[in-house]
């Protein structure tokens, strides 16, 4: 690879980081917010790298380095740089033009729900549910309860759950997310079953309120998370699409 | 010098044929604008073709990439790259910090002189290179440039990405109340990177590794910084292209394999720990994230997600690819192997002790 092209790739990969982690929020779709100032450093440090190269080699033009030794004899070449770097340009190019999209409810169709993990210990980690109006839930925490808690916690509440749509079989849908905690490589999904209500269509972004639905003996694998459906809304795509947190008022205990 | 010649000669054409018509004699400042125009027109070139590109043919190419398993290949290929990028971008300043500022006599210094006690030695010292695996490649790489026998080498390159402390809270984090699997992990990981030291001290062969020639270190008359630039520049590049093709590989596994399958094996104790070591080869997910993804394989005994966490973060898809873009492919092939063997055989041994 010569060196001009060399420059090239390093500004654009360095262009595409800040482009998906400093000016937009698309880095979400891959890789988890903590990454950004990483994301950010990296994509200083590469314009930088390019820029220094850009300055040493004359940029566009591959300026021989004559005041190199080293320039003749290495079988590189001295503008030789390793040819494999242009597949380099596959991701430079595709997150600063073609940003692909989040992962969605094919990945969540393909995957079982990897139910959340049973408490170690009782049930003292189902705190009970605030008594009055609607509750704002995690499908995490939703899915854990109906599956684990043996106390119920979720008898009696209408609750809110938000996710996209992942047609299941037989006209069956699920209100679903998946969860990363590094990369979209590690993907694990979550998915609550909806009764009662027509399915929207697929990665569709919903807030479906209802009751519990018990399915299963509770505390066996044999239990599966759904929900009776009151009402189900459109809403926006939120920024982060892998984060199932619940944005709880301060002194409340949940997700 | 062929680049040179490839591009110098439309260059002057270039020039010949539009600028002369007008100013024959070429005066003082004309030919210097001329430069900078030309600069800037080649410069800009590639990025507006690529943006005329991309704008024209945008709904086409979205068109066809609009298959939806296409579609998660590409979220997946590009989430692994982008993850990695910074972690293989400072495992390269690293490595070109220790090739060009630091001098070898220190890790002679350092280091046991005698191989076979380097090696434990090494692994240990795997604990202080924070990051996860895409980073302890180009630094094992410089390590062995800098005169560190290879098998010492060779332990820090597998001890430091499971062994380094974001690593081992990561693992506490995922699996509260089991302090346990925390100690397994550790032990079983620096087990296994010791034993492949000393196997290769035993049975490797200095052919099989390839140390690619990269640009001449300590080129007399550049001065540090500018060996710093170069070397990092050629390290990033080269490993990034390899990272590239490691991303796709996972990626396509990622997508085609669905994880459900390998729920069939969970039964059976003994097949569940060759089958986690397998997943975590073609999972490829980082050493800071997969306790995570072990903690979530519930139904898996803990001695055969010990496997998972010990193997990810020194076998798998993009390491092989990043492997044997730095050390040659008969290099990876063998070593990527030997080493998968002993890291599912000290979790067996392990997880049979400890969990």
């Amino acid at each position: 690879m010569k060196r001009n092209i060399q420059v090239l790739l390093l500004l654009f990969l360095g262009v595409g980081l800040l482009h998906i982690s400093l000016l937009t929020d698309l880095y979400l779709r891959y890789v988890r917010p903590g990454l950004r100032p990483a994301l950010i450093a990296s994509g200083v440090l590469l314009i930088v790298l390019g820029a220094v190269s850009a300055a040493r080699d004359g940029f566009p033009f591959n300026r021989p380095r004559t005041h190199h030794g080293h320039d003749h004899g290495d079988g590189h070449g001295h503008a030789g740089g390793p040819k494999v770097a242009w597949l380099l340009y596959v991701p430079a190019l595709t997150i600063l033009f073609l940003a692909p999209p989040a992962l969605g409810s094919y990945t969540a169709s393909r995957d079982d729900a990897t139910a959340p993990k049973a408490p170690s210990s009782g049930d003292s980690l189902f705190p009970a549910l605030q008594d009055t109006g609607v509750v704002p839930m995690s499908l995490n925490d939703f899915s854990a309860r109906a599956v684990w808690d043996t106390s119920r916690t979720l008898k009696g509440h209408t609750v809110r759950l938000t996710g996209f749509v992942t047609p299941g079989r037989h006209g069956t849908w699920y209100v679903s997310r998946l969860v990363i905690s590094c990369c979209a490589a590690d993907a694990q999904v979550r998915k609550v079953r909806v009764h009662g209500a027509a399915a929207p269509p697929a990665d569709a972004w919903v807030t479906v309120t209802g009751t519990w639905h018990p399915t299963g003996k509770i505390g066996t694998d044999d239990a599966s998370p759904a929900l009776d459906a009151t009402m189900v809304t459109r809403v926006p795509a939120p920024k982060d699409p892998y984060n199932d947190m619940v944005v709880t008022r301060p002194g409340r205990p949940g997700r | 010098m062929d680049s040179d010649v490839d591009i110098a000669p439309p260059r002057e054409r270039g020039h010949g044929d539009r600028a002369s018509p007008r100013s024959p004699e070429g005066a003082g400042g004309l030919p210097a604008a001329a430069r900078v125009t030309s600069h800037a027109l080649i410069a800009g070139l590639p990025v507006v073709l690529l943006g005329v590109v991309a704008v024209v043919l945008g709904p086409q190419i979205t068109a066809a990439l609009g298959n939806r398993a296409v579609a998660a290949w590409r979220t997946v290929f590009t989430a692994i790259v982008i993850q990695g990028v910074p972690f293989l971008l400072l495992g390269t300043v690293v490595s070109a910090a220790i090739s060009t500022f630091v001098p070898a006599w220190v890790f002679t210094r350092v280091l046991p002189r005698n191989p076979a006690l380097a090696v434990p030695v090494a692994g240990v010292a795997g604990a202080v290179l924070p990051g996860c695996e895409c980073a302890s490649v180009p630094v094992a790489d410089s390590l062995m440039r800098r005169g560190v026998a290879p098998a010492a080498a060779l332990a820090f390159l597998l001890s430091a990405p499971a062994i380094n402390p974001i690593v081992l809270v990561a693992t506490y984090v995922a699996f509260p109340g089991n302090p346990q699997m925390v100690a397994a992990r550790l032990i079983a990981s620096l087990l296994t990177s010791v034993v492949m030291g000393w196997l290769w001290i035993r049975l490797g062969r200095e052919e099989w590794l390839r140390l690619p020639k990269g640009p001449t270190r300590h080129t007399p008359g550049a001065s540090r910084a500018e060996e710093f630039r170069v070397s990092l520049q050629h390290d990033f590049l080269h490993a990034g292209g390899f990272l590239v093709v490691g991303a796709a590989a996972a990626a396509t596994f990622n997508v085609a394999v669905p994880h459900s399958v390998l729920r069939l094996f969970s039964d059976s104790p003994w097949l569940s720990l060759p089958m986690l070591g397998l997943l975590a080869v073609i999972l490829a997910v980082c050493s800071e994230a997969d306790a995570f993804v072990a903690a979530s394989l519930t139904g898996f005994s803990p001695t055969a997600r010990l496997a998972f966490m010990v193997v990810g973060p020194m076998v798998d898809l993009k390491l092989i690819a990043l492997q044997s873009g730095t050390f040659g492919r008969a290099f990876a092939l063998r070593f990527s192997s030997a080493t998968w063997v002993v890291a599912v055989l000290s979790s067996a041994l392990v997880g049979w002790w400890l969990l």
